[in-house]
């Protein structure tokens, strides 16, 4: 197994997040430009650049820079211009601090030997009002960013200072050798120390609120929680474990809150993620991990170049639980950038591209595998293939064919056939009418319903004989029987069924189970409620349903009269028997419901009730 | 508030006297770039219009090049002079007409000397202005005028007038800052910079056709010329006579015998040559800063050196766009073209390769005259603030609106990778899914003498990684021969709807729902549906996609998109609907039509009726996807604009974004905006606290702004330039605008429940406003209010 070590890597992402800092230990720097994924600018050379115009030595090249930290801070002016300058503050291994200004490219101000042994560490507020760097000699200096003055200068230890983190606030300072030290910004007083970890300590952070510091030191396979606010000394609040040591930590939110959030970057490119509300249920937390597919049969042939995740930053908070990230991973040399859902308690695989690497595939058979991936990808349909739909033409496609599906609406089509300003004529029909007063539901919901037409034993479909299904209902216990009532006026209501096959289970269950469904009375009022609301709705319907329909018969005889059609007539007429039919039924039931013992009407009329009650 | 999408091309760039910044005209500010990153430094603010000329103080030795003075001109009628190092703002001087073009030659010619010479009040300035007070439609007169200026003097005189033109004309000036001229149709203007306060001396060179660019050469008397035709021209010896100092006096009438090859009448030069390479006009016209090169481009996008003195030739091919500028900087090695994709490259000069690229938002396309209006070239995804912008040469740009840029661009179709060539292929809409994974497209191929047009639509897949699109499926004539006329997308799944001129509408599918591969996902018509063989002319799903809204001509016919069927119809408006909008989850439709009466109408779909409309023409409306808040952008008429009154209220801007909330025939705020047609709008959701929305105008230049912002944060946004301005609240600007709204009547309109449409032909007052003899006119400041005020009430006077 290649274990890539992204430990040498230093990435840092512009405060907007449109831009990430990476430089992978060759002494150059390359500006990434997270929204496009291509290299912006690359810095290579800019301390001896600079020097070759003042001692006019010959550039020593960027092997011979060693960058050890850096950090990417936006300066406020402050005459509120809007482009507010940009700087990467770099520490070296010679133990200068330097800083770029990233728009124009050039060196802003360096301070040469500020750490002799080497710079380990530099880091800001998120204000940015001062840096502060931390080296090999134990000395902290804190350097105005704009002009790069050292303000002052002291000794944080004895020994060499490998991380150092400001509070978001900037008013405190967290030093670290294999000693934890929180010092207050406005006089360096020493505040707290924290003992435990046993080598030098790699990353140490902030919460966001301040009130906990995060750290880890090389070779640990945790990081530990330590509380800022507590005794001056301290053991460690609690413990969040890794796979790996980790190389970055990030943390957002605050503990009293929405709860703390942490992120973890581990030595072989695992983003880690770890919830709770609070620390206690922070420490409990199982990390959910973000990693890299690496099965890729083809790159675990290359040795060294293994696709990881190397830098991320929390954005925001979604809800608890789940946090914005954005996360660069790939290979070095061509990261992708992304931003992304971190849901805690999922565990994500993101797809590693393999763009900029030269794979080991003979020639010829990668250039046949592309030619055939591009093309099966994409689909032509043409003029043939067009016009297959998967449904029909639409049932209310043009005029005629509306004459037969929508009777009720028919009378004013007429209308548009004779009337060259048919366009004045409202269509309208039942369906939004029934929807705008309430009846109705939206209809995404009997879309999910229509389809479970089996219901507890019920096969709705099935055309049972009564004393079947009455034979059926009296098998199912009373409870369930309910249920099944409830859920066939709920379908009715939304009309995911047919009422032809629903009204004799309602029917039945009612006759048949009143009993119970009477000692239910105090909860099902509403359902008693609903039902008798919905035959009402529909019966009072009926009426006005049977004016029009014996107008249109009116109509439409007429009609064929003049034009000589006698088909026409026919359907109508039996459209109109049908409503004829259905009001009988429709009171029927509804006097049935209410007494309990009226009869099923015929099978048939049923049938042709239903048409209609679909139409509604 | 965010503004971008600036055009970087409008003037020519400058570089700064260290080579390391490029100066870049960006509309109402100048822009510093670095040149060594690409990356903007600072911007100069202050101008209240677009800037058209910038001149950086010219080092005259090494130690003055860290010096960063800068004059710059602008249409707002105001010459500043700069310190762009700060960025400060050392001094403004009121021209009071809008400046064209300026040249100061005293900064060329004795640097030595530009400190004395402010002292001693004589920094003078050569400008083309244009007399605004001549401004009047199909007037005649010569509004063009090229002024002398005192720069030194706080308030300026008129200036003496060198020249009258028709139009401003841009003011070419000599390296050595001896001479200055104008090219005018077929000629070429030259007048020489008097040393003391004598008048200038003018010539002419003519030519036989219309001349598009000419340059001084830096040291020798030599001019070079491009016409439309793409002939060079090389003038050599000009001026001897007419513009001879007085000592050469005498040397020059002796050469006035002499016989002139090439020289056109009694012109004064020596000789003139033309070369022959472009193909089509000269647009870049530069010499090289030693004299010995000459750099030409145009309409093909190729960069051409000749050498002057033997006329071999260099190429830099395949930049890919038409050149605009090119320029030099004060380092050898370094000089910048600037195309006119909205690109400045920088080259790596005696090998010519591009070492860097400051790219903007990539201009518009032209459209075929037939094509205005109906295409919807821009799309938003509203939860990333990407915006998807069809461009020239076909492609749909990626532009990213949050952070001002662009992140790729997808080729449409082939492209043919001469530009300027004939456009043979019309992209028409494109339209993003709401999740932004899908974007669909569609094409028209040109038919050619009648055979050969070919229509296709496609729908892309995005590719999260690349963050780019593939192409998913292609349909060819999705709807036989007819043109397609609007795409929608499912708000929630992936379905689409095409809708097109020739009576149908199609639904389609992709098929990587069921089988869950998303590798290979197409897409496949589900549904085709048809209203009365009309010409369906726009689409739009609800908010909860349980609705589909097509719009048949002047009816609005609603589906049920899964099963196809006709739920119900809207009954008419007077003309044609172009746009359908469902105000969020709401139950408002909005529709727009503009041809031949422009209407906005607000339909309630559960009543079936209309809600209210206005007589205003609309280019774009969006909604927002929980409340019912929407917004349309609508052009201000024309006559209402040119009214007097009115002038200082709209100030150039054509267009208004008005908000509007659910039922309510009130805009909630207005604000006016610049080049609205052709623009668009959207709200943006990226976070779920914050409502933006977003404003693309006709040449991409783009603003995104909070709606519900109060009043300390309009005031900011007054002080950033003129995009948006005039930012008023409530009804107070609209009643500035259209007068008192009358009271509208909502109950009495639910009541009557008429489910016929209510608008019937109402009387038109302006009919009969306009009709007999000229001089039984109203004053037409009065005129023009009645008009509008008829064209508003419309809805009223069906209320009543």
């Amino acid at each position: 197994m290649n274990l890539v070590n992204i430990k040498d890597v230093l990435t840092s992402f512009s405060p907007a997040l449109d831009y990430l800092a990476l430089s992978s230990g060759d002494g150059r720097i390359k500006i990434w430009d997270t929204v496009k994924g291509q290299v912006q600018t690359e810095f290579a050379d800019i301390a001896s650049a600079e020097e070759t115009n003042i001692y006019t030595s010959g550039g020593k090249g960027h092997l011979s820079v060693d960058y050890t930290c850096m950090k990417w801070l936006s300066l406020e002016r402050k005459k509120k211009r809007k482009l507010g300058t940009s700087i990467i503050v770099l520490g070296t291994g010679g133990g200068d601090v330097l800083a770029l200004d990233v728009a124009s490219g050039q060196l802003k101000w360096r301070i040469s030997d500020c750490h002799p042994g080497g710079v380990n560490a530099v880091s800001s507020s998120t204000k940015a009002s001062c840096i502060y760097s931390g080296g090999a000699d134990g000395m902290v200096c804190e350097i105005d960013p704009h002009s790069g003055n050292l303000i002052r200068k002291f000794k944080a230890s004895t020994k060499a200072v490998s991380s150092l983190s400001v509070s978001p606030d900037g008013k405190i300072l967290a030093t670290a050798s294999a000693q934890l030290k929180t010092f207050k910004c406005s006089d360096l007083k020493k505040i707290q120390k924290f003992t435990g970890h046993p080598g030098g300590v790699r990353c140490v952070a902030f919460t966001e609120d301040g009130k906990y510091v995060l750290s880890s030191a090389v070779g640990e396979r945790y990081i530990a929680v330590w509380k800022t606010d507590g005794a001056k000394k301290q053991s460690a609040s609690c413990v969040l474990a890794l796979e790996h040591p980790p190389v970055f930590v990030d943390s957002w939110g605050e503990t009293d809150k929405n709860g703390l959030y942490v992120l973890a970057i581990s030595e072989v490119g695992v983003c880690y993620f770890w919830y709770g509300s609070n620390v206690e249920e922070l420490c409990s937390a199982k990390p959910t991990k973000v990693a890299l597919a690496t099965e890729d049969s083809s790159l675990k042939q290359n040795k060294g170049s293994l696709p990881t995740i190397f830098a991320a930053k929390l954005q925001g908070i979604l809800k608890p639980g789940s946090a914005n990230a954005f996360i660069a991973s790939g290979l070095l040399v061509k990261p992708s950038f992304q931003k992304m859902v971190l849901q805690f308690g999922n565990d994500l695989v993101l797809n590693a591209s393999k763009n900029g690497i030269l794979l080991p595939i003979t020639q010829s058979a990668s250039k046949s595998k592309k030619g055939q991936g591009v093309q099966s990808k994409v689909t032509t349909l043409d003029r043939a293939h067009a016009e297959d739909a998967l449904l029909p033409i639409a049932r209310v496609a043009d005029l005629h064919e509306k004459k037969r599906v929508q009777p009720h609406s028919s009378e004013k089509d007429t209308d548009m056939v004779d009337q060259s300003q048919a366009d004045y004529v409202e269509t309208f029909s039942m369906e939004d009418k029934l929807r705008s007063i309430g009846i109705l539901k939206g209809t995404d919901e009997p879309s999910s319903l229509s389809y479970t037409s089996v219901i507890d034993g019920i096969d709705l479909e099935a055309h049972l004989p009564p004393k079947k299904l009455k034979s059926a209902v009296l098998s199912m216990a009373p409870s369930t029987a309910f249920k099944n009532l409830e859920a066939l006026v709920a379908m009715w209501q939304t009309r995911g069924c047919g009422g032809r096959y629903m009204l004799p289970w309602i029917y039945s269950i009612m006759v048949n189970h009143r009993h119970y469904i009477m000692s239910q009375e105090p909860k099902n009022q509403q359902l008693l409620n609903t039902l008798q609301k919905i035959t009402k709705s529909r019966g009072a319907a009926l009426q006005q349903l049977l004016q029009l329909s014996g107008r249109l018969k009116l109509v439409t005889a007429q009609i064929n009269k003049a034009a000589g059609k006698e088909t026409q007539t026919t359907v109508h007429e039996q459209e109109s028997d049908e409503s004829e039919d259905e009001e009988d039924d429709v009171e029927e039931h509804f006097y049935g419901e209410k007494d309990n013992d009226s009869e099923l009407s015929s099978d048939d009329g049923k049938d042709e009730d239903d048409t209609l009650m679909e139409e509604m | 508030m965010i503004r971008g999408g600036r055009s970087y091309v409008t003037s020519a760039p400058s570089f700064s006297n260290d080579a390391k910044k490029l100066l870049v005209c960006t509309g109402n500010t100048v822009s510093v770039f670095s040149a060594a990153t690409g990356l903007q430094i600072t911007s100069l603010e202050g101008h209240t219009a677009q800037v058209t000329t910038l001149i950086v103080v010219p080092a005259s030795s090494a130690a003055q090049k860290i010096l960063c003075y800068c004059w710059t001109a602008s249409l707002d009628g105001t010459i500043r002079h700069w310190d762009f190092s700060g960025p400060e703002l050392l001094q403004t001087i009121n021209a009071q007409v809008p400046i064209y073009s300026m040249v100061i030659p005293s900064l060329l010619s004795e640097p030595q000397q530009t400190d004395k010479r402010y002292d001693s009040s004589k920094l003078v300035a050569y400008v083309s202005v244009e007399d605004t007070s001549l401004v009047r439609e199909g007037s005649t007169e010569l509004r063009g005028h090229i002024r002398r200026f005192n720069l030194a003097k706080e308030r300026l005189p008129r200036g003496d007038t060198l020249k009258e033109t028709e139009e401003p004309k841009s003011i070419v000036i000599s390296p050595s800052g001896e001479f200055f001229g104008i090219r005018h149709k077929c000629k070429i203007h030259v007048w020489d910079v008097p040393s003391g306060g004598s008048v200038s001396k003018k010539m002419t060179l003519h030519h036989t056709k219309v001349i598009n660019a000419f340059a001084f050469h830096p040291t020798e008397r030599i001019i070079a010329a491009g016409d439309v035709t793409g002939r060079v021209l090389i003038w050599r010896g000009f001026g001897n006579r007419k513009l001879a100092l007085g000592s050469q006096k005498k040397n020059a009438r002796a050469m006035v015998d002499l016989d002139n090859p090439g020289v056109r009448d009694e012109d004064d030069a020596e000789s003139c040559t033309t070369w022959h390479w472009h193909s089509a006009e000269v647009n870049v016209l530069n010499f090289s800063s030693d004299g010995a090169y000459l750099y030409s481009g145009g309409r093909e996008g190729v960069l051409v050196v000749w050498q002057l003195d033997t006329g071999k030739k260099k190429f830099l091919p395949r930049i890919g766009s038409p050149l605009l500028y090119f320029i030099w900087s004060p380092e050898p090695t370094l000089s910048s073209v600037v195309c006119a994709d909205n690109q400045i490259h920088l080259l790596k000069m005696p090998s010519m390769e591009i070492l860097r690229t400051i790219s903007g938002i990539k201009p518009p396309p032209s459209l075929p005259k037939m094509y205005e209006g109906l295409s919807s070239t821009v799309a938003f995804d509203r939860s990333s603030g990407i915006a998807a912008l069809c461009t020239e040469n076909y492609c749909v740009q990626l532009y990213n609106l949050l952070n001002d840029r662009g992140i790729s661009e997808v080729q449409v179709c082939e492209r043919n990778h001469q530009p300027g060539d004939e456009i043979t292929v019309v992209v028409t809409a494109v339209a993003l899914s709401l999740d932004g994974s899908v974007m669909s497209t569609t094409e028209v191929k040109l038919p050619e003498d009648g055979i050969g047009g070919l229509v296709s639509l496609k729908f892309w897949e995005s590719e999260p990684d690349s963050k780019t699109f593939t192409l998913s499926t292609i349909v060819y004539e999705p709807h036989k021969d007819a043109g397609i006329s609007a795409i929608a997308f499912h708000p929630t799944r992936s379905m689409a709807v095409s809708t097109s001129f020739g009576g149908d509408f199609k639904i389609w599918v992709s098929n990587s729902d069921k089988s869950q591969t998303d590798k290979d996902s197409s897409w496949i018509c589900h549904a085709v549906g048809s209203y009365k063989k009309k010409p369906m002319t726009a689409a739009a799903f609800s908010g909860d996609g349980t609705v589909l809204a097509v719009a048949a001509e002047n009816v609005i016919t609603l589906w049920n998109p899964d099963k196809n069927i006709l739920l119900s119809v809207l009954g008419a408006t007077l003309t044609p609907i172009t746009k359908l909008c469902f105000a969020g989850k709401s139950e408002f439709l909005v529709a727009a039509s503009h041809f031949p009466k422009p209407e906005l109408s607000v339909w309630n779909t559960s009543k079936l009726s209309s809600s209210w409309s206005y007589g205003l023409r609309i280019e774009a409306i969006t909604s927002a996807l929980d409340s019912s808040t929407f917004a349309v952008l609508a052009l201000v008429p024309k006559i209402f604009r040119k009214s007097k009154s009115k002038k200082n209220v709209f100030r150039g801007r054509d267009g208004a974004i008005l908000l509007f909330n659910g039922s309510d025939p009130k805009p909630v705020s207005i604000w006016t905006v610049m080049k609205a047609e052709g623009g668009s709008i959207s709200f943006l959701e990226g976070d779920k606290s914050q409502l933006r929305l977003a404003y693309v105008n006709g040449s991409h230049e783009y603003v995104v702004f909070d709606p519900n912002s109060d009043e300390t944060h309009e005031r900011s946004a007054a002080d950033y330039e003129g995009l948006v301005g005039e930012e008023e609240t409530g009804d107070f600007g609209y009643t500035s605008m259209y007068g008192e709204l009358p009271d509208y009547d909502k109950k009495r309109k639910e009541d009557a429940e008429s489910l016929v449409t209510p608008f019937v032909s109402s009387e038109r007052p302006w009919e009969t406003i306009f009709s007999g003899s000229t001089l039984n006119f109203p004053p037409l400041q009065k005129l023009c209010g009645e008009f509008f005020e008829s064209l508003m009430e419309k809805s009223n006077s069906v209320v009543e």
